[in-house]
This record gives C-alpha cells, structure tokens and sequence, in this order.
C-alpha cells in the first residue's frame, strides 16, 4: 500500500502541471474552492491524470461525489 | 537557451525533457520549433493526460503564430469541451489556429434551423455535427422486417433535412458523423443477421447517410474509427453516465486528428506526392551490390511485406498520388530493376519523376517538386534509412517524413496512420493524374532539345476548351478551386453549390478551361469566377490554375476569353485582385505580365485593371480555342 506522503508529493506534481502552478501544496482538506481553475472540466482532467498517475480505475459514482483530496487519497491508498 | 542552441542539443543525444523544452521555447516566442518539438512527442494515440498538457502549452501560443485562421462550430447532445481541446491541439498541428465554438448541450436542431441562431453568428467555416449512435432514432418492431426500409429511410431524411438548412443558411462547410455501432446488443450473435436488429439498423444507417451525403458535406467515419480503437473501450461508460461524454478520452485524440485532417483536406492541404526511396524500402537488400538476383522482392517474409508496399503505393497512384524516386544508386542499375525484375509491382512508368543518383536528397527533393511544380509541403519522403530522414527533415522541415519502424512488415501501418492523403471528394481527374505529371517530365525532356520556347510551345501543339460551368465538370471544379495553392490569386473558396449559385446568377459566370497538346489530354486545369461589378466592370472574382501547365501560355489564353466575356457582358474594365499568401508568391507579378495596370496597393491585396478600349491587341498565346461550349446550368 503507498503512504499517504508519497501521494500527496506525486498529487502535488500532478495538480501543478494541470493548473499551471507551481505554488500548489495539497492537503486532505484541499476542495475545488481553493484551486484556482478546478471547475467541473478540469475535475474531469484530473481525474483521467490521477487514474493514469496512480494506474487506478474509479467508479462513476466516485468520479462525481469526490469532496477533497484527502477522500481521493483514500481511494488511491486503498486501490493503488 | 536559443532555438538553434535547441537543434544542437537534439543532434547530440543527450536526454532531455522535451516537455519542459517546449514551455522554454514558447517562452522566448520560438513558436515553430516550439509546435514542432511538441509535435514529434505527441501521437494521436497518445494517453489523453499527455494531450491535454500538450493542448494547455498550445494555448499559450498567439493564434497569429498559429497558422490560418478557422472557425469551427461543434453541435452535440454528448460534452465536448475535451475534445475541443484536443481539437485545437491537432488543428494548430495542421498549421491552423482555430475558434472554436460548443453549442449549449442537446441545442443542435435549434440552432441549425433558427437562421439568427448563435450558431450563424458565429460565423463557422466548419461546423462539425457530432452525432453518435446514440442520436440516431431508428424505430422498427423486434421482428418487423418489412418496416426496415422506411424507419431507416426516415432516420436519414431526419439529417438531411439538417444539412439543407445549414446550406440554405450558410456557406460552412459540414462534417456529420454515421453511427458507431455499440457492442452491446440483447440479441447477441444473432443482431447480426436480423435485419430489424439495432446493430444491422445502424449499419444500413451508415450505407444509406453516406449514399445521401451531398457535395459540401463530409460523413467522418465513426463507425470505422470506433472498430479500428477497439469497440470495447471506445465508450467509457463511466464517463458516460457521470458526465455525458460519448466517447473514451483516450480515443478521442484520434478523432480530432481525423477531424484535423479531413479540415486540412478540404482547405488543400493534403499531400500530392510520396517520394520513395529504393533500397530497403522497396525491396530488401542493395541493388547496386547485390544486384537484381540478389534483392529480397517477392520472396520470403519481408520479400512479401516489400511486394505490399509496392502494391500500396501502385494504389495510391491509381487514386491520384503522384510517385517519385529518389535514391542513391547508379540510374541505370535503379532502372533495369523494375524493368527486369518479375515481382516488381512498380513500373518505371508509374514513377513521374525518377532521381537515382549520388546527389544529396534535400536536392533531389527539392529537383522533385520544382519538376512537378508542386509545394514542398505536399511531400512525403518515404526512406528507411535514419540519416536521410534527418537530412531531409534538417534541410527542409515541409516535407513529411515518416518516421519508419525497423520491421517493413509494419511500413504500411505506420505511414497510413498519418492520414497523410486525406480527400473529401473523388473525381474522374484523379485517376488520370499520375499519367498527366508523368507526360510532363516527358515535355520537359523535348524542351531541353528546343533552344528557343516559342518554338517548343509551336512543338507541342497546344489547343484549349473553355467552357461555363456544367455538371460533368462540377466535381472536378470545385476540387481545383479547394486545392489549388499556388496559382490562386484570392484564395477565395467556394463549394460545389456555391459554385451553382454563382454560374446561375445573372452577372456572374463560372469558368473552367482544359488543356489538350501532342502528349494527350492535360485535363480540366483552371477554374475562373468572374463577377460583374455595376455595369462597365468585370471583376476576376478568383483565379486558380494548375501548376502542371506553368508557362505554356494558358494564362495568356484564358486573360484573352476572359476579356471576350467582358465585352459580351458589355463591360469595358477587366479588374483582378491579388491576395498574398504564403504560398502564391508565383502569381504576384501575373497581372502586370498580362498588360494590367495597378490600381492600389497595400499589404492585403494589389488591385489590377485592364480598360478594354485602350487595348485591343489580345495577349500573345500559344495556344489555340478548340472550342467554346455553351454552359448547361439547366442540367447542373
């Protein structure tokens, strides 16, 4: 099972190429209100990159009920 | 870190972070060899994260530093807002800086049928109907063979009735997609032989859109493209049910590059020519060592992958792509090869034109096009060898170079993944082609042995049919008018019904002129549209000419029934416009060399005019009217 550090370094290189900043430092309380530019197309990016990032598959349902990152975490933790 | 310092770091092998490269390169504005970089690193197959990075860096190019301008508009009741990225990423590939505009979810009959939509004030020169399977309402009774043909008839009738009010409404050209026939079906094996199954509804769907497609509309093959992604993972069901998008990311890279293509089609820029290298790309082996016994051709596994390509390419040139060689071998020995050897699938005479020499091949490439008198950039240079893809690349950066697997098993495979000969229409002219560019290079021989040109030209015997636009000619005009680059003095573009349109109209006629010498028949080569402007000027509203038939006099022949059109229609002013653009340099000085003065200047056009009753000399020609016929506009 990969530990939670190590994910939230490669989610870090993986939100800063797709928003385009490098000042981007995620958290588990990280939600779509603090990422400038994380809208319901970017998620949609996002996730494709996590899925390819961490060789992971979600459901639907999570792709669409994803709260933080810490939840997206979990998941990767769990599955990865 | 400069550009050049760039070419000299990827000549040395060192690794390097081709992404992080890019963003450099755009930062300093070397935006070419930025989208250059970035092209040889991005495959349409490639995984959609990569794409979408590449498309993210793309957007921080000036549309300006692109390419040409193209509005596309995309119509769905599936989310497009990927795609269209993706899209954009091929497009400016394509050398294309596009707009693209995404109508509201499920608005696509209301926006096509309410001609103040947002969809026409847009202003799309492309507008793309991204149907699916999903958008095609067939409704017929499990077991209800005799209700097929109606229920599919109407399905059909239903998407024309969309393409003849897009036409009504504007002058866009229209891609639509047929149908990809989902995996899933509850009669299982069985859907295949039931003729009311969904699965056999689609595919005669398919048949028939295609059959009912009009000029001006191109189906992209959906159903093709799904089978050759892997039906299985074309649709990500996932994405589908959370998000409504109808295609897999990853297979979405594909679409847009056919999509790229099939709009780099229709705006000319298609390739025209492979050059072909000879040893181990034709055949196995080196003729020049081991000599016509000793080359693999026919015979063996890779002989028969080598007998492939020959066949591939013999295609093309049935189809209307011209052959050239060029290779490093002695003439002679080159020659006797496919004079001699029986599994050779190429004869000398399909090649038009046939560099077996020790020159350098950025030279020889060069010879090529000049001989055929074609753009560099509608090249594809074919060799096995790395150092001469290279060179090529190096020296000129508009021919296409494959890069080739080691295998020549999988030649084909790669070099047809490309899409390089793209065509959104077919006509009787393509078939012929090959032969016309191959007489050529025969008339370029004799005239080495005239010393004077006019008496070559007296040699050559030339007469012309000029004629108003007719149906049998339809195709092939509209083709000329789409494709040409070169000779095109306005670059306007106009389509097949456009054309109709405009040779109906009371001050208006549509031209076209065919050229026959004493090598045969040079086929329908220039196209003009005149337009009567008030009531003493006639205006050369756009101009295109083939290259194959450069200084032989037409233009002064067709200049002169362009002025007896002018006095028929009473005008005593012939006006022509010259627009630059990157590629009809050659054209810049043709007004003033047909006796026209200037009228204004300023970096969009030159505008010429010639007053027909201070000229009554006709320009001096070589060729001779065979005959005029009248135009059949009743019949078109």
């Amino acid at each position: 099972m990969l530990n939670r550090e190590e994910v939230v370094e490669r989610l870090n290189h993986l939100f800063r190429d797709i928003f385009d900043d490098d000042d981007i430092s995620v958290t588990d309380a990280t939600t779509a209100a603090d990422i400038d530019g994380w809208d319901s197309l970017a998620h949609i990016t996002l996730i494709l990159g996590v899925e390819r990032e961490f060789r992971i598959k979600m459901t639907a349902a999570e792709v669409g009920s994803l709260k933080n990152v810490g939840q997206m975490i979990d998941i990767i933790t769990a599955r990865g | 870190m400069s550009g050049t310092e760039f070419v000299r770091m990827k000549n040395g092998s060192r690794p390097v972070d081709e992404i992080a490269l890019v963003r450099q390169l755009i930062a300093e504005g070397s935006y070419e060899q930025a989208l250059a970089l970035l092209r040889s690193q991005v495959a349409p197959a490639e995984d959609f994260s990569v794409q979408a990075k590449a498309s993210r860096l793309v957007s921080k190019i000036p549309a300006s530093a692109l390419g040409k301008p193209v509005r596309v508009a995309l119509l769905a009741s599936s989310t497009l807002d990927q795609f269209s990225d993706l899209l954009k990423l091929w497009l400016a590939f394509e050398g294309f800086a596009a707009e693209i505009w995404i109508a509201s979810f499920d608005t696509m009959h209301a926006q096509v049928l309410d001609k103040d939509s947002e969809l026409y004030r847009f202003q799309p020169d492309v507008i793309w109907l991204f149907n699916t399977h999903r958008d095609v309402r067939i409704e017929v009774a499990l077991g209800d063979t005799s209700g097929v043909g109606a229920a599919v008839a109407a399905a059909v009738a239903g998407r024309t009735s969309l393409w003849n009010a897009l036409k009504a409404n504007c002058s866009a050209a229209i891609l639509d997609n047929n149908a990809d026939i989902p995996v899933s079906d509850v009669l299982g094996n069985f859907a295949g032989q039931a003729a009311w199954s969904r699965r056999n509804l689609l595919r005669r769907f398919n048949l028939e859109l295609a059959a009912a497609a009009p000029s001006g509309v191109t189906i992209v093959d959906f159903e093709h493209l799904s089978s050759e992604y892997g039906k299985r993972g074309w649709v990500d069901r996932r994405y589908w049910y959370h998000s409504k998008h109808a295609i897999n990311f990853q297979a979405q890279g594909a679409v847009a590059f056919v999509g790229a293509r099939t709009i780099g089609a229709m705006k000319g820029l298609a390739k025209k020519c492979v050059v072909l290298d000879l040893d181990n790309t034709l055949w196995g082996g080196v003729i020049g060592d081991d000599g016509i016994e000793g080359i693999r051709l026919g015979v063996g596994a890779d002989g028969e992958a080598y007998v492939d390509i020959q066949l591939w390419a013999r295609s093309l040139k049935e189809r209307g792509i011209i052959l050239a060689v060029c290779s490093k071998n002695e003439h002679d020995i080159a020659k006797d090869a496919f004079e001699r050897h029986p599994d050779m699938q190429l004869k000398f005479d399909d090649i038009a034109v046939f560099r077996a020499n020790w020159e350098n091949k950025a030279d020889n490439i060069r010879y090529i096009a000049e001989t055929l008198n074609i753009g560099l950039d509608s090249l594809v240079f074919v060799d096995d060898n790395p150092v001469e893809r290279n060179l090529v690349r190096q020296n000129l950066p508009m021919v296409a170079v494959p890069e080739l697997p080691q295998d020549p098993a999988e030649y084909l495979a790669t070099i047809e993944a490309q899409l390089y000969f793209e065509t959104v229409s077919f006509s009787h002219e393509d078939t012929e082609r090959a032969g016309f560019y191959r007489k050529n290079a025969e008339r370029a021989a004799q005239m080495g042995t005239f010393t004077d040109q006019g008496e070559y030209l007296t040699y050559l015997n030339q007469t012309a049919e000029a004629g108003d636009l007719d149906r049998v000619n339809l195709a092939r005009m509209a083709q000329l008018v789409n494709k040409s680059n070169q000779f095109n003095l306005t670059t306007i573009r106009y389509s097949e019904s456009e054309l109709i349109r405009l040779a109906a109209g009371p001050g208006s006629r549509v031209r076209y002129y065919r050229l026959i010498d004493r090598y045969g028949d040079n086929g329908l080569i220039s196209v003009v549209v005149l337009k009567k402007i008030g009531e003493s000027v006639l205006e050369v509203d756009l101009w295109v000419m083939s290259c194959r038939v450069l200084a032989r006099t037409m233009e002064e022949f067709i200049f002169n029934d362009i002025v007896g059109v002018a006095r028929t229609l009473g005008c005593g002013v012939v006006l022509g416009r010259f627009r630059p653009t990157a590629k009809n340099k050659l054209v810049a000085g043709l007004y003033e060399r047909l006796g026209l003065a200037k009228v204004s200047e300023s970096a969009e056009e030159t505008v010429w005019q010639l007053a027909l009753d201070g000229d009554p000399a006709a320009r001096r020609t070589y060729v001779t009217a065979a005959h005029v016929k009248k135009g059949e506009l009743a019949d078109a």
